[in-house]
């Protein structure tokens, strides 16, 4: 899958559950720079993403999604 | 005070070991005893000698811990004051506890407002790890609390507490020596940091911290796995969290598992287990007015295990602590009978900081053994058995009264476990808008049918006890203890 495509439904899954748009999808993105992604919101936004893209995410994935772009190369890397 | 006197020899008879491990990057006791001695001189150079109260802003990192124990050799208590709180909070608390002096290791200065001492990058200076004369009485620390009206309320606990403490931590025998690798994942703001950072580093262990920004259930297994971590302590929370990943996990160089700060479901124990096969798992029971914990119950290994709707039991008092249950008038109750379990003991504070008015009400003295003993009401709805060993029914305050009934929130919850195929529930008694009390369910998972889970309501619940909401929330919220945060769940029936 193209990374323009996996970016296009992550910000879908993220307009959904923190019911805004106000982010821009560039690779250095990380959850401090978007409103309501907290800890909280996180597990949802994770359970969200395998079921976009029907993948699972290993206890170890977690640890690697630093940012946008690192989230994106684990996406790929499952597909 | 031995305890000062037990860490001061500690770290010097290991100075070449590791103390910290913190973001990745390892710390001796020689390096931890540098940073100590260096923020005693800043102590030392702008503290009144008379403040006791210090201010610590609660960092993840080496200047941070090595504050407390420059503080605790100088004699002085500290208040933690977590960075990420809102400041009105952290001001309500520097107010209450006349906090004049800010230790403080961020880049930028939190409270310019207070003498800050910077405890970052200071000059090196003469090894100083003698402590001050200090007494049972002096304090070591005051944690704040959310109290019911909305002001925190201030724990004080002395260092003849936490002595009393260590003493009884040490008799649990979960020992602890040079050799381990042990986990600190509280944030200082709670007082299960204080037996993490401070029981391995009086037996020369290294401690694993985690950092703020990283998500703690992932982080832990990372370091459990990685550093082969060998001794534990955790809110079950983080049970539930990793329970959907047990199967990734099997680490066998862990010897002690320990829970505290909630109800530890039997269930959820029994799969742990698997993960960790060479560990032996305890149950751990006791809020901040009793130091840190006070009661423990070992978990058995294939064998049956008392449990009371599913939770584990709490096991009997530690050395140093001894436990009643009473009903509403102080009278202990019999063998079997629920009432509220009552504390008293070394560990037990002198009570809440400034705050006669609370004290009347949770603090009591009463004859017991033949003696005038000073107890504290945990709020805890407990029961004992023959045996001696403690049960947790729940809350005092998660008791609804529903119709005139009392209700159990506790039991409604493992009702709905039972149906549920593992997935996490929280019941809640909540005032709708005629002002009578309903019991609302919340279930941690996407919207699913609840047609079969009514049904097996009806044939085990009286109709009084059956929600009559249900809310449906894919990850519970946490508070800052990192427990699941029944007030924030609560406001979803608002």
């Amino acid at each position: 899958m193209e990374t323009i495509t996996i970016k296009d439904t992550i910000r879908q899954v993220l307009e959904s559950i923190l019911n805004h748009n106000n982010f821009e999808m560039h690779d250095e993105l990380t959850a401090k720079d978007v409103d309501g992604w907290d800890s909280l919101s996180h597990m949802m936004i994770i359970t969200k993403i395998e079921e976009a893209f029907n993948i699972k995410f290993k206890l170890r994935d977690l640890n690697k999604l630093k940012n946008m772009g690192s989230l994106v190369s684990v996406i790929q890397s499952k597909l | 005070m031995n305890l000062l006197d037990n860490l001061q020899q500690s770290i010097n008879s290991n100075l070449n070991r590791n103390a910290f491990c913190i973001n990745n990057t390892f710390y001796t006791y020689k390096q931890l005893a540098e940073v100590v001695s260096n923020i005693r001189i800043s102590i030392k150079k702008s503290c009144n000698p008379k403040e006791t109260n210090i201010g610590l802003i609660t960092n993840d990192d080496i200047y941070t811990y090595a504050s407390i124990i420059a503080l605790w050799l100088e004699g002085k208590a500290y208040i933690p004051l977590n960075p990420d709180f809102p400041t009105d909070r952290n001001l309500t608390v520097i107010k209450q506890a006349y906090i004049n002096s800010v230790l403080d290791s961020s880049e930028k200065t939190i409270f310019t407002q207070f003498n800050s001492i910077r405890t970052l990058n200071l000059e090196d200076s003469e090894f100083n790890l003698s402590p001050n004369t200090v007494t049972k009485e002096t304090l070591a620390y005051i944690f704040f609390t959310s109290g019911t009206t909305g002001t925190p309320k201030g724990v004080p606990i002395t260092f003849g507490n936490l002595s009393s403490f260590i003493e009884a931590q040490w008799a649990l025998n979960y020992k602890i020596t040079y050799e381990d690798r042990c986990l600190q994942m509280f944030e200082l703001t709670f007082d299960l940091s204080v037996v993490s950072y401070l029981a391995p580093l009086l037996k020369g262990a290294c401690v694993y911290t985690i950092p703020k920004d990283e998500i703690k259930y992932s982080y832990i297994f990372e370091l459990m796995e990685d550093h082969q971590l060998t001794y534990s302590l955790m809110v079950p929370s983080i049970l539930h969290y990793l329970r959907p990943y047990f199967d990734e996990i099997n680490c066998p160089s862990m010897k002690f598992s320990l829970f505290c700060g909630e109800a530890l479901p039997l269930d959820v124990t029994e799969e742990w287990s698997k993960c960790i096969p060479n560990a032996t798992i305890a149950n751990v029971y006791g809020p901040t007015e009793c130091t840190i914990y006070c009661m423990d119950y070992t978990y058995k290994r294939g064998e049956k295990n008392k449990t009371h709707n599913g939770i584990l039991t709490i096991g009997k008092d530690m050395i140093n602590t001894s436990t009643i249950i009473v009903d509403d008038d102080n009278n202990e109750v019999d063998i079997g009978k629920p009432g509220e379990l009552c504390l008293s003991g070394k560990q037990l504070t002198t009570g809440y900081w400034e705050n006669e008015e609370k004290n009347k009400k949770v603090f009591f003295y009463k004859n017991h053994e033949g003696t005038n003993t000073r107890f504290y009401r945990t709020g805890d709805l407990c029961c004992a058995d023959e045996d001696g060993d403690v049960l947790y029914l729940g809350r005092v305050d998660f008791q609804a009264k529903i119709q005139g009934f009392r209700v159990e929130l506790s039991e409604i919850e493992y009702h709905a476990k039972a149906t549920l195929n593992k997935l996490n529930v929280v019941a809640l008694a909540f005032t709708n808008n005629i002002q009578n009390t309903e019991i609302g369910l919340v279930i941690e998972s996407n919207p699913i049918d609840t047609k079969l889970l009514f049904e097996y309501f009806n044939d085990k619940l009286p109709k009084y006890m059956i929600p009559t909401q249900i809310k449906f929330i894919e990850s519970f919220p946490l508070n800052s203890n990192g427990k699941t945060d029944r007030n924030k769940l609560t406001q979803l029936f608002a």
